[in-house]
């Protein structure tokens, strides 16, 4: 691709940027079309997990090229006026009639399509969240360039073949633990010609788990009650079991760097030592840290306890999970602490 | 977002080229019906600008430096200017809009640039309609907007570009549904009749048969342009061929050589016209070419269809409008019997007798032989048009060239020549004798198109001929030519062994399919100019009228058509809004769905109703779950498989084995 690219010097140009009174015009755009996105809400309410859409929810406007073709045939009508010209009517009005075709092409082009949540794998505070977004119809046509934006950054654009689904992934950032929301995304098309935009405001009943932010790495895991063992074997001495989502913090040296070349995905190699070690990861065995930190730190507990292969649990004010190991169990226990109510209530 | 702000591919792949390739094909094809109204080095630096965008893309060649760009642009901006001294006008901009769309494909990068040519594009063929308006025109129009549709279509993509041939015929699709709408909008949008900010002028034509003047010594060779004149549509039975004189310039003011038109004195002569037999109505249909004479049937009697056509005192029709540049039709009522008795005054007897002072020595002779036993004026005409018969006169479109005295010299020296030199020798003589005389140009004949039932008179029936005023009777027309040639008037022109100058056409239309071919073509001809180019303020009122709308002033006229057009418009739009619509159908090739049917019956067993057309899967689950508690987690498991077999398959299909391993395991009882 940069070699390619490099021949043609036009590639890579920087887009123009709107600055002064194009810029303060967007702004004032944008500003409309929150109040009217919230208008939708109110008028729609929120949806389920998957919503078909119906012709009362789509909404189209005609984009700048939209705009400068019914420039363009306005004057062509005031040039054919003067010149009494019979053929200029004629381009000008089949110019009108194409675009009117194109406005019902671009709105059809959403009506009946079946926009729905599919998923969203859970993904540490900080990260980014994916959220899949299935599109499907029932149609017998193809439905194209359809895209999913939010804040201006879109998904796609994706061609929807009859009988066939396509996922487009929405990534919002997730700052905080807990349940992230789908903020309000927009499904749209500029299919045919990019005369026109037409879109339908989504709420979907979309969440993703958020898992807190792990602590940095470095303080040792508490002492196992049981057998005594110390919580961080070696890596050089164990044996491979496996791979797990990266976290901030894990060591570079244990990235599957082969995988993520694979698959674009960070994971952790993990590694079961010889030792079995069972610790369990107690809320109250760090009076030293605020609430969120004390979080912040059991997740790191958890993390590095699986990754030593041992069994543990987790003791948290009004919640206890039994000693295990496990991917599935790490997500119980990271859920807990991603879910656990706001710190001020648990303190002590 | 993964795919968020992805920018275009770079130029040089093969996605950029083919779509550079688009948008030069739309370039190249918008501005070709400039190219033979342009100067040559414009169509040259389009070339060039073309090309080398295109080996940048793909041969990597070094783009034009800006400052190459800029020499170029202004360069092209003063040629313009030179060439046409102004940058105003259809023509200058035209050529302007050439250069400009030229430079900005040498810079284009990416979609925003493709889609501002393509939009300019639609400009600049507009442009080229202004000047060119044919049948061709009308062929090309259609098929430039389907190809400039399929590249919207194309370029308009951000993901790759669609198979051709389904695109071409999307785009006829989108053609096919915006074509009622154009039609609704041609006829019912409110047409003006003058035009809102000036005309350009009349283009200045040499092959029009008719001017003002008329000097038959300086024409060596007369060419038969065959170039339509105007076209005649007969309400009531054509007269015959002989009777088809088609009255223009009246040439009254002689110096001795040259015939012109004399002040038009503001006389109504048309009461002092007799008309008897048969009333003959007709259409006339004007090419822009001589809309400046319009031409009637000697004689008129009434006429309408332009409101400021008015007879002027030679019982010629006029316009005293500002002459347009397009067609014009009216109707006009003539009677081919009748008697022009204008009383002349004696300033008018010695304004139609005169002769310089010693002009035509010769046939002032022969006419005061003529004047020796006192004859009648009917007497004098008599004896020249015997005359004529009586000595070798030939008829020719290629005569020698005559001196100072050309009547003198024609008819006793070279005696060849056509309708003008018969027409101005003939009113010499006339003159000499005494006997008021002038020129009559117009047209004579015609050739019945059978398939239109209708006439066409072309340049090459243009002809001359005399009227003499005579007591008791009035004007008189005498058409000298036909003493000599009676088939020129008889036959018309076009009759091959008149000339000897043989135009191709003359050739051809011996041969009677490929003048069936030629009248077809031209029926179809007449009938695009009469209804497609034609059709104008007039035809909206006609159309009004039929409509059942009474008779109204122009403004209202105005309010009344473009309710129509805003009505019939949107009717069209909630047509076009509900054909688009694409009747629901049931999946029945989605084995997904199939086995979750499959499941659901099974569900139903256990009296859970099925999934109501707007319940997703999760709700259901959800709904059988609380149903039968007990199979919650099978449930569970169906519908995640199935969630995930429908929504996010995977190549081998192992979300889709998972699903049927799943609902095959599925065997409920009641709890």
């Amino acid at each position: 691709m940069t070699t390619v690219a490099r021949r043609d010097a036009f590639a890579g140009r920087p887009p123009p940027r709107l600055g002064g009174a194009g810029g303060r015009l967007w702004r004032a755009v944008g500003g409309i079309e929150r109040r009217a996105a919230a208008w939708a809400l109110r008028r729609q309410g929120r949806d389920g997990v998957a919503v078909t859409l119906q012709r009362r929810r789509i909404y189209i406007l005609p984009t700048r090229y939209g705009l400068s073709l019914g420039l363009l045939v306005f004057a062509m009508l005031l040039g054919s006026l003067n010149y009494g010209a019979s053929l200029g009517f004629a381009l000008t009005f089949l110019l009108a009639g194409l675009a009117l075709v194109a406005m019902h092409e671009c709105h059809n082009g959403l009506l009946g399509l079946e926009v729905r949540f599919v998923g969203a794998h859970p993904v540490f505070a900080g990260q980014t969240a994916e959220f899949r977004i299935a599109l499907a119809h029932a149609g017998r046509r193809p439905r194209y360039e359809i895209e999913l934006e939010r804040d201006g950054v879109s998904a796609g654009p994706v061609d929807v073949e009859p009988g066939e689904a396509a996922t487009l992934r929405v990534a919002v950032r997730a700052p905080r633990r807990g349940w992230l929301v789908l903020p309000r995304v927009a499904v749209s098309t500029r299919h045919p010609g990019r005369l026109f935009r037409a879109w339908s405001w989504l709420h979907l009943d979309a969440r993703c788990l958020v898992y807190p932010e792990p602590a940095p790495p470095g303080r040792p895991l508490p002492a196992d009650a049981a057998a005594g063992g110390t919580g961080r074997p070696d890596a050089g001495d164990a044996d491979f079991a496996g791979l797990r989502a990266a976290v901030p913090g894990d060591p570079p040296q244990r990235i599957a760097w082969k995988a993520y070349a694979r698959n674009a995905a960070l994971l952790l190699k993990q590694f079961s030592a010889g030792t079995s070690a069972r610790v369990v990861l107690d809320w109250n065995a760090l009076p030293d840290l605020p609430p969120e930190a004390r979080i912040a730190q059991l997740a790191r507990w958890c993390l590095d306890a699986e990754s030593a292969g041992g069994a543990f649990g987790l003791r948290l004010p009004g919640t206890t999970i039994a000693l295990g190991n496990g991917p599935r169990h790490l997500h119980e226990c990271l859920k807990a602490l991603a879910l656990l109510p706001a710190p001020e209530d648990h303190r002590g | 977002m993964s795919a968020a702000a992805q920018p275009l591919p770079s130029a040089a792949t093969p996605f950029a080229v083919r779509r550079l390739l688009w948008t030069a094909g739309i370039v190249l094809g918008a501005s070709l019906p400039h190219w033979l109204e342009l100067p040559f080095w414009i169509p040259v630096l389009l070339a060039v600008c073309l090309g080398w965008r295109l080996a940048v893309a793909m041969l990597g060649w070094r783009p034009p430096p800006r400052a190459l760009r800029l020499a170029f642009a202004l360069l092209a901006f003063v040629g313009v200017l030179l060439e046409y001294g102004t940058v105003n006008g259809v023509r200058a901009g035209s050529a302007l809009l050439v250069v400009m769309v030229a430079l900005k494909f040498l810079e284009a990068n990416g979609q925003r640039d493709e889609l501002v040519l393509m939009i300019i594009s639609y400009f600049l063929v507009f442009a080229s309609l202004l000047y060119d308006q044919t049948l061709f025109t009308v062929a090309y129009l259609f098929a430039f907007v389907w190809v400039t549709t399929v590249a919207l279509l194309q370029l308009g993509r951000r993901a790759a570009l669609l198979p051709s041939r389904s695109t071409f015929a999307t785009a006829g699709r989108m053609l096919l549904r915006a074509l009622p709408v154009m039609v609704v909008l041609f006829v019912l949008f409110p047409r003006l009749p003058g035009s809102l900010w000036g005309m350009p002028r009349l283009p200045e034509s040499a092959t029009t048969g008719l001017s003002d003047t008329m000097s038959p010594g300086d024409i060596t060779r007369l060419g038969l342009s065959e170039e339509i004149a105007f076209r005649v549509e007969f309400r009531s039975r054509p007269p015959l061929p002989r009777e088809l004189y088609w009255r223009g310039p009246v040439l009254d003011t002689f110096d001795g050589r040259t015939w012109s038109q004399g002040d038009p004195r503001r006389r109504n002569v048309a009461r002092t016209l007799e008309h008897r037999g048969e009333p003959v109505s007709y259409r006339v249909m004007l090419e822009p070419e001589i809309v400046r004479f319009p031409l009637a049937l000697d004689m008129p009697a009434e006429w309408s269809g332009q409101p400021g056509m008015r007879m002027g005192s030679d019982y010629r029709l006029r316009m005293f409008t500002p002459e347009a540049a397009s067609r014009i039709e009216y109707e006009v009522t003539s009677y081919t019997d009748y008697r022009a008795l204008e009383p002349l005054l004696e300033v008018d007897f010695d304004h139609y007798t005169y002769l310089p002072e010693g002009s035509n020595p010769r046939i002032r002779a022969l006419a005061a032989e003529w004047l020796a036993d006192d004859p009648t004026h009917a007497e004098i005409v008599e004896r020249a048009l015997a005359f004529f018969q009586s000595r070798e006169f030939l008829y020719t479109l290629t005569p020698p060239p005559l001196g100072r005295h050309a009547a003198d010299e024609f008819v006793f020296d070279t005696q060849r020549g056509f309708c003008e030199h018969y027409a101005s020798a003939f009113a010499v003589m006339m003159r000499a004798a005494g006997v008021p005389a002038r020129i009559v140009t117009g047209y004579q004949g015609g050739e019945l198109n059978e398939l239109g039932g209708y006439y066409i008179v072309r340049q090459s029936d243009a002809h001359a001929w005399t009227e003499v005023w005579l007591p008791e009777r009035g004007w008189v027309r005498i058409d000298p030519t036909a003493a000599v040639a009676p088939a020129r008037v008889r036959l018309g022109s076009s009759l091959p062994a008149l000339s000897d100058a043989a135009s191709p056409r003359l050739t051809l239309a011996r041969m009677r399919w490929v003048r069936a071919l030629a009248h077809a073509w031209d029926a179809a001809n007449m009938h695009f100019n009469r209804w497609v180019l034609g059709f104008g303020p007039e035809l909206q009122r006609e159309l009004l009228r039929l409509l059942g709308f009474a008779e109204m002033r122009r403004a209202q006229r105005w309010q009344t058509l473009l309710a129509l057009t805003v009505c019939a418009t949107a009717l069209l739009s909630l047509a076009l809004a509900f054909m688009g619509r694409e009747p629901r159908r049931p999946r029945h090739h989605d084995p997904a769905r199939k086995l979750f049917t499959a499941f659901v019956r099974r569900l139903a067993r256990l009296h859970v109703p099925p999934p109501a057309p707007t319940e997703s899967p999760s709700d259901y689950a959800l709904r059988a779950s609380r149903a039968v508690p007990h199979l919650a987690a099978h449930i569970d498991a169906v519908v995640a498989a199935y969630l995930q077999a429908r929504y996010e398959p995977d190549a081998n299909g192992e979300a889709l084995e998972r699903l049927r391993a799943r609902v095959r395991g599925f065997r409920p009882s009641p709890a």
